[in-house]
């Protein structure tokens, strides 16, 4: 029974890097722009159904992964443009508001198009079958996204920490004229973080496909999820989103075998009491 | 590596929830409580069933006691269903156990609400802006877990069924039956008007402008030497209340309390009607249930995916219309009004 | 026929009935007013959207067959039980509506069967809970779906003769009444054959992941792995079960699948030498299937799948037996509806006096690969069907 709980712990890792890759856009854009974004699950929802038409279309799985999450990036850009530059003067109310129009518009939206009826997309051929550990097995395509996940999570890192783009985004979170003032242009540079972080959300929605297929009505469960990773970890917090995805994995996936009924309460109880004893979460700054 | 949690504006200014609109101006009350009869007597009239106009009143309830978070104190809850549900499953339950009366029913819902309120209102107003938020919405699914689980208590995912609507009666005479939707609707719509007025007293009242002024600028009414957190955990008291009510009064007409009741989704409904009525008015809130009541009863046979309006709506609201509907309507009128004086001058 | 909204047309109908009044008109049957409780907008649209065109589909003939004027109305839950309520009792006191059928959800059609038994009506759903003709059963209410108990003795049992050599069962079921009800049938049948039932999984009713309960059957190493739930939540189940490579370990049986759509949704890759129980299958071979899939193919160019069979027959039947008795509410169309044998899509089908549920076959299919499909919605062969249902004087339904 000893292996079952490993097997657990492992299984949760890899969980858990994908709730990392759902939550990152987020905090991003929190981190960032200090922006809400309650659309966040309706964009990881076009991101699975964008995976959806593509590999139909042309079966080719990778040209969905770089495809999908770029169109959302863009279709993220021009609305950032269109409206969502018009809001982040305003209080994060008012931001929840708007997204959540956004997310129901997304939800409908796809249902219009995709049918009510979810889709599946096929694992890609490289990346079918099972690796096995006596009775257990773990699917190749879970240690690629764990692999994959932390790819990203190091391009994240080091865009952000060791480049101009990153310099400028940084210092502009902090002050507006400073950038200004270097002569950059501060819009253009918040519409690309917006899209970006809108991206991620693509990208994960994409990814999931092959695990969870595409379903219209997936987007706020995943938002939840993303939130309570985020919350955790500190919103804005890239860093405190690693640990906070692992942690709720691990948590998760050892609450299916010690008491599965409750796994989803206790992920929301433990954002609770982080809200309450720590407020900026695991690793976020006050 | 941490990036900064930085505010592009001033973080005060941006991290408190400020108000969507401000409130109708003072003058407007006595007509718009005129206005609210009207709308309660003619609803009934105009629309093809009192079953109908009875929903209609029974979310406007519901969105007014969220507008008293929202529109009068700045607190974006998606915490209304824990109050919603929790009402309509303890008067249920209350009737089906102990056959209370339907006073004694709506009364224990009010209690239940109240109680309920004060403990989410002393957790959640520990934080502010986006944590307070998400606190209500982690409680919302906590509660929504628990009512699942309770099976035995509240049917779970069949839902609680074969809710009773108890006459009015006193000491054993039953003065008048519910059973027609006529007569309970008028229930409803004298509770609705008691409500109403309530409110609207409440909010003209120092203690509404006190909250106005937490809404505006926090520090300043602390500055000032109010007690926020007091005055807070009131209107959460006072809004939760009213919302279990509501909730009560939801069950006795469906004669039937289903777990979406206290789901997020229903949180996210009423949040949806306050808004899109007008935050900040409580004729607005009327305006808000009704007419989204409404156009899912006409839409949605016509066209099945008509939430997508809801979602353009909610965006017209922040972008074009922060007052709402009821913001658009006295825009227009007041528009009509200086129109109209333009004439006689001219 | 005509298909109107609840409000807007209110006032066409008025016009329409005094139209009817006329006295060239009186010597003929009088219209019968129909109405289908269909989550149109919302979530479940997936499976209003074919209830209802089963609904129309069957109004449109019954107009057709009985040369009589059919006023049908759709009331659109908006994937909402109180909403669905409140249009139910509406039509009940403001247009005297007693003819129901439809609701996806158990607890909105528990809740209608209610409504429509105070008013006097009839009222016939496919929705999944044992309470509607079980423990909350009422003399209006008439329930067209096989039972869990029938569900799980008419997949397993056909399973366990299949598989002799299978003796270890892990289940996975989702924590409330409903899979209450198929684990505690799945229990016995393993008992009276004798079978280990090596573990269970219980999980909440949000979940999509599955991964931890999939390491739990692993670490039993069962022969067969049962999934008890339903929906999206078992499509993930097995799209992650085939991901783990569990298929090639264990058979796996899906006891209650939403049939053909959901095959549809999963695709032909992960429906592979899959089990599944269903309602119902397209290619059952008996004459009102015949026809049915001839008329869906004519009418909407698809293939019938199960909310669109099961709210075209429920439709079709109460249609009919209003005709046949000339009374369209109460006591006599009860009476007539009770022990009447009529052909349905899944052969010879007989609603059960006793506690109002129709005794008809489920299915057992074994899904095939792309390579053997002979067309696009040829997913399955049905390699067992029968009839299994509690025995009236055992049935906890008092009517």
């Amino acid at each position: 029974m000893l292996n079952v709980y490993l097997f657990q712990v492992l299984n949760g890792l890899g969980l858990g890097m994908i709730y990392f890759l759902i939550s990152v856009g987020l905090t991003l854009i929190f981190g960032l722009l200090n922006f809400v974004n309650f659309a966040h699950g309706a964009f990881f929802l076009l991101g699975s159904y964008l995976c959806y038409t593509l590999v139909t279309l042309t079966g080719n799985f990778w040209l969905a992964l770089i495809a999908g999450p770029l169109v959302i990036a863009m279709l993220a850009w021009a609305l950032e443009r269109s409206l969502i530059q018009r809001i982040y003067h305003l209080p994060h109310t008012f931001q929840i508001l708007v997204t959540l129009g956004i997310a129901l518009i997304i939800q409908e939206l796809s249902i219009m198009i995709w049918g009510p009826v979810g889709k599946s997309v096929p694992t890609p051929e490289l990346l079918q079958g099972v690796v096995r550990f006596g009775n257990f097995a773990y699917p190749i395509y879970r240690l690629f996204l764990i692999a994959f996940s932390a790819g990203v999570a190091i391009l994240l890192w080091l865009l952000l920490e060791r480049t101009r783009f990153g310099a400028l985004v940084r210092a502009g979170s902090e002050s507006t004229e400073m950038v200004s003032l270097l002569g950059s242009n501060i819009f253009r540079l918040f519409s690309i973080t917006f899209a970006l972080g809108v991206g991620l959300a693509g990208l994960a929605g994409v990814l999931s496909a092959p695990l969870r297929g595409a379903h219209p009505f997936i987007g706020p469960e995943v938002l939840g999820l993303a939130f309570v990773v985020v919350v955790i970890g500190g919103m804005g917090s890239f860093s405190g989103a690693l640990v906070a995805g692992l942690l709720v994995g691990v948590v998760q996936s050892l609450m299916t075998t010690l008491w599965p009924q409750g796994a989803s309460l206790m992920i929301y109880a433990a954002m609770a009491v982080v809200i309450l004893l720590r407020p900026y979460g695991l690793f976020g700054r006050a | 590596m941490d990036t900064k949690t930085a505010a592009v504006a001033s973080s005060a200014k941006r991290n408190g929830a400020a108000p969507l609109a401000r409130p109708g101006r003072a003058r407007w009350a006595p007509g718009t409580t005129l206005a609210m009869f009207g709308v309660v007597i003619l609803l009934p009239v105009v629309l093809p069933s009192a079953t109908l106009a009875t929903e209609i009143l029974i979310f406007a309830m519901a969105a007014l006691a969220c507008n008293l978070l929202l529109g009068y104190t700045g607190l974006l809850s998606f915490g209304q269903a824990i109050f919603f549900g929790a009402g309509a499953y303890c008067s249920a339950l209350g009737m089906l156990h102990w056959q209370l009366g339907l006073f004694s029913a709506l009364l224990l819902a009010l209690s239940v609400g109240a109680v309920l309120a004060l403990l989410v209102g002393l957790l959640c107003i520990r934080r502010k802006g986006i944590y307070f938020v998400m606190l209500t919405l982690a409680l919302t699914q906590m509660a929504y877990f628990l009512a699942y689980t309770l099976s035995d208590w509240t049917g779970g995912d069949n839902g609680l069924l074969g809710v009773p609507r108890p006459p009015i009666a006193l000491g054993g005479t039953t003065f008048v039956s519910l059973a027609s939707p006529l007569a309970f609707y008028g229930l409803v719509a004298v509770l609705f008007a008691v409500i109403y007025i309530m409110a609207r007293r409440i909010t003209s009242s120092p203690f509404g402008s006190t909250l106005l002024a937490i809404r505006e600028n926090e520090a300043r009414a602390a500055a000032l030497g109010y007690d926020i957190r007091l005055f807070k955990i009131m209107v959460f008291v006072l809004s939760g209340a009213i919302t279990a009510l509501a909730g009560a009064l939801y069950a006795m007409l469906l004669n039937f309390a289903p777990l979406s009741n206290i789901e997020l989704l229903m949180s996210e409904q009423i949040l949806i009607m306050t808004i899109i009525g007008g935050t900040g008015s409580l004729f607005g809130s009327l305006l808000g249930a009704g007419s989204i009541v409404l156009l899912g009863d006409i839409l949605s046979a016509i066209w099945p995916r008509w939430m997508l309006l809801l979602g353009v709506a909610l965006i017209a609201v922040v972008i074009f219309m922060r007052g709402g509907l009821w913001g658009g309507l006295t825009s227009l009128l007041q528009r009509a009004r200086r129109a109209a004086s333009h004439d006689k001058e001219a | 026929m005509s298909v109107r909204t609840h409000t807007a047309t209110f006032a066409i109908t008025l016009l329409a009935g005094s139209l009817l009044a006329t006295p060239l008109m009186a010597q003929d049957k009088p219209a019968i007013d129909f109405y289908g409780v269909k989550s149109v907008s919302g979530a479940f649209a997936s499976y209003g959207k074919y209830a209802e065109m089963g609904s129309q589909l069957a109004v449109e003939e019954m107009q057709e067959t009985l040369g009589r004027e059919i006023n049908y109305t759709t009331l659109d839950t908006e994937g909402n039980a109180g909403r669905a309520i409140r249009k139910v009792q509406e039509a009940i006191n403001q247009e005297d509506a007693r003819l129901f059928n439809g609701a996806t959800l158990s607890s909105t059609a528990l809740a209608i069967g209610k409504e429509v038994n105070k008013a006097g009506g009839v009222f016939m759903t496919p929705a999944g809970a044992d309470e509607l003709t079980g423990s909350e059963c009422n003399a209006s209410t008439f329930r067209w779906s096989v039972p869990t108990y029938g569900a799980i003795r008419e997949t397993l049992v056909p399973l366990i003769e299949k598989l002799p050599d299978a003796k270890r069962w892990y289940t996975i079921t989702p924590e409330y009444v409903f899979g209450e009800a198929l684990l505690q049938n799945a229990k016995k049948v393993f008992e009276e054959y004798g079978l280990e039932h090596v573990g269970n999984s219980y999980h909440s009713l949000q979940e999509q992941e599955f991964s931890g309960y999939l390491t739990n059957a692993m670490s039993t190493s069962p022969d067969v792995l049962v999934l008890l739930n339903f929906g999206a939540q078992s499509s993930n189940a097995l799209r992650q079960a085939r991901n783990f490579g569990l298929n090639e370990q264990m058979d796996i049986v899906m006891v209650w699948s939403a049939g053909l759509d959901q095959l549809q949704e999963l695709g032909a890759d992960n429906v592979e030498g899959i089990y599944f129980g269903a309602q119902y299958w397209h290619e059952v071979d008996t004459p009102m299937n015949r026809h049915l899939v001839e008329k869906v193919k004519a009418a909407y160019d698809i293939t019938p799948n199960y909310p669109l069979a099961a709210d075209y027959i429920m439709t079709r039947t109460m249609l009919e037996a209003v005709d046949a008795t000339g009374a369209s509410e109460g006591p006599e169309l009860i009476a007539a509806l009770e022990g009447l044998t009529y052909q349905g899509p899944t052969g010879e089908e007989t609603i059960r006096a006793a506690d109002h549920q129709v005794i008809k076959d489920y299915y057992l299919l074994l899904g095939k690969g792309q390579a053997e499909m002979d067309d696009a919605d040829d997913f399955a062969d049905i390699i067992s069907s029968g009839h299994s249902f509690v025995e009236e004087d055992k049935s906890v339904c008092q009517l």
